[in-house]
């Protein structure tokens, strides 16, 4: 993730912000795979809206992620 | 700081300076909007009609160029697209739970689905409130609430387990039994209605047990009436259980709580103004009213996905105060003394909604029945009672029993099991009306 990437309010993420949103950036692009078996695919929509939520209350975006 | 010693769930957002929690409402509305305009044919015919484009809310005042969301445009929605209505912006293959709530007319239910984001979303405001009021990983929480299909306490469930607390259902259990587990488990926290958070206390006076010399509950979480801000009801909660009562309020049309109130007890519950924004309108011009002024609730919400909501009048009563009344720190304004009350007809029942319209619906299917009442008290300052007051067609008096059964089953039926008394009243014993009948008598003491 780049270092100039900002947040809702304009703010540089942190390190650990940039964290967040990379991993939930991956867990949703795993969401969309269609070649995992039903164990992952289940598993990371779990995690993936879980980190929405972090990501989503820290205001470091604000989107819908798109799984059921 | 380990992050047990915050005493915010979300400290970077729950005491963010007004000018900048503004800057996010902003930024979360926009998006909100435009995607309600793109998703959901309801909200674009709406905003068609009122003129309005997503480009034109350019600051947060334009808020107030979008037009009032309203409970009966939603049902007759839902009546005409059965059956969620074309207000959903996704296929109701993509929801994993559904919820309903008693409607305005008849029996048609006003109907809620959830996508799996949406849900974890709900859970997470549930999470502000308890985080705010002092629940922590290694609280025992007790749930004295029965789960269906009503949404109530189902997210502050999840909340529970998300937080890392020992989370204990009871919805099998009789009274006896829970305050029995209460106290063997040691529980220290304990979700239920204000009613039957009371009823609890009174049950454990009878059975011998002094809650605060023999149990741990240090926090009592009410929800779903009223009473949970009205201080001499939560002074009886906390003499009877030993711990602090927190008020919080939520709606089905949210899906979860949008005040909670925090451990200062400040006497009114914070908004959670990250993830809503809350007007308080004159709710005949729909004109904001300032600061301290009671005022109709009109909710925009940010977290729901299926569902957008904006500008959805809730017919709520409330009146709010700035968050400096509260010394915590958070900047979420605050409603002074929770929900006050309903602009319309709408009563809250034991935290079941109660149209008399709806309860008319049911009474007229049953053709024996001449003139009813319905009379709505408080039962020693406390529990509120409903009672449907029936009057037969002459010589009609040996069907009662079975009448009596029956009209009680199908109002339950029409508002979540919710128990109503039906008594049988003399011939002309009830008012007659030609015009505009007043069949509703709240005789509950009004704040
Ligand atoms: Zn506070």
């Amino acid at each position: 993730m780049a270092n100039d990437a900002k947040d809702l309010l304009g703010n540089r993420l942190t390190a650990d912000e940039r964290e967040l949103v990379d991993l939930y950036g991956r867990l949703k692009a795993l969401c969309q795979r269609t070649d995992l078996p039903p164990v992952a695919t289940a598993n990371v929509k779990q995690a993936m809206v879980l980190l929405w939520n972090a990501c989503n209350d820290l205001a470091l975006l604000h989107e819908e992620p798109g799984c059921d | 700081m380990p992050a047990t010693a915050s005493s915010f769930w979300n400290p970077k957002t729950e005491t963010l300076p007004k000018d900048q929690l503004r800057a996010l409402q902003l930024a979360k509305l926009q998006r909100l909007v435009d995607r309600a305009w793109h998703r959901s044919p309801f909200h674009r015919r709406l905003y068609e009609r009122a003129g309005v484009t997503p480009d034109r809310i350019r600051t947060l005042d334009d808020l107030r160029r979008l037009p009032f969301m309203t409970r009966e445009d939603w049902m007759a929605n839902q009546a005409e697209k059965p059956l969620f209505g074309d207000l959903i912006t996704r296929p109701e293959t993509d929801a994993i739970r559904y919820h309903l709530t008693s409607g305005t007319s008849g029996r048609q239910p006003l109907r809620v689905l959830d996508s799996r984001k949406d849900w974890s979303w709900i859970t997470d405001m549930w999470c502000y409130g308890f985080w705010g009021f002092g629940i922590r990983p290694t609280d025992k929480v007790f749930f004295a609430f029965s789960y269906g299909s009503f949404i109530g306490f189902w997210g502050a469930h999840y909340c529970c387990e998300k937080l890392g607390c020992l989370t204990l259902a009871s919805g099998n259990m009789t009274t006896e039994q829970r305050v029995k587990q209460i106290v063997e488990l040691g529980v220290t926290v304990v979700c239920a209605t204000p009613t039957y958070a009371l009823r609890m206390g009174q049950t454990a006076e009878k059975m011998g047990i002094d809650l605060r010399r023999d149990g741990k509950v240090r926090r009592v979480v009410v929800s779903g009436e009223p009473a949970g801000s009205i201080p001499a009801v939560k002074k009886m909660i906390e003499d009877m259980w030993g711990g602090k009562c927190g008020d919080t309020a939520g709606m089905t049309e949210i899906g979860t709580i949008m005040i909670f109130e925090c451990d200062h007890q400040p006497g009114g519950p914070h908004i959670i103004e990250d993830h809503f924004i809350e007007e308080v309108l004159d709710p005949d011009t729909g004109e904001p009213v300032p600061y301290g002024e009671r005022g109709e609730r009109v909710v925009t919400s940010f977290g729901r996905g299926f569902i957008p909501l904006l500008r959805y009048r809730t017919k709520d009563l409330v009146n709010k105060v700035p968050h400096t009344r509260c010394s915590c720190g958070r900047t979420g304004d605050i409603y002074e003394g929770g929900i006050l009350g309903r602009v319309d007809d709408m009563k809250l029942i034991r935290g079941t909604n109660v149209y008399p319209r709806a309860v008319e619906a049911v009474v007229r299917e049953h053709a024996q029945v001449e003139e009813f009442q319905i009379v709505i008290e408080r039962k020693d300052n406390v529990q509120d009672e409903i009672t449907v007051k029936v009057e037969l067609k002459p010589g009609l008096d040996a069907e009662w029993p079975r009448l009596q059964q029956q009209l009680g089953k199908d109002l339950a039926d029409a508002h979540e099991g919710l128990r109503f008394n039906v008594e049988l009243c003399k011939q002309g014993e009830l008012p007659r009306f030609e015009l505009k009948a007043k069949r509703l008598q709240d005789l509950r003491p009004q704040y």
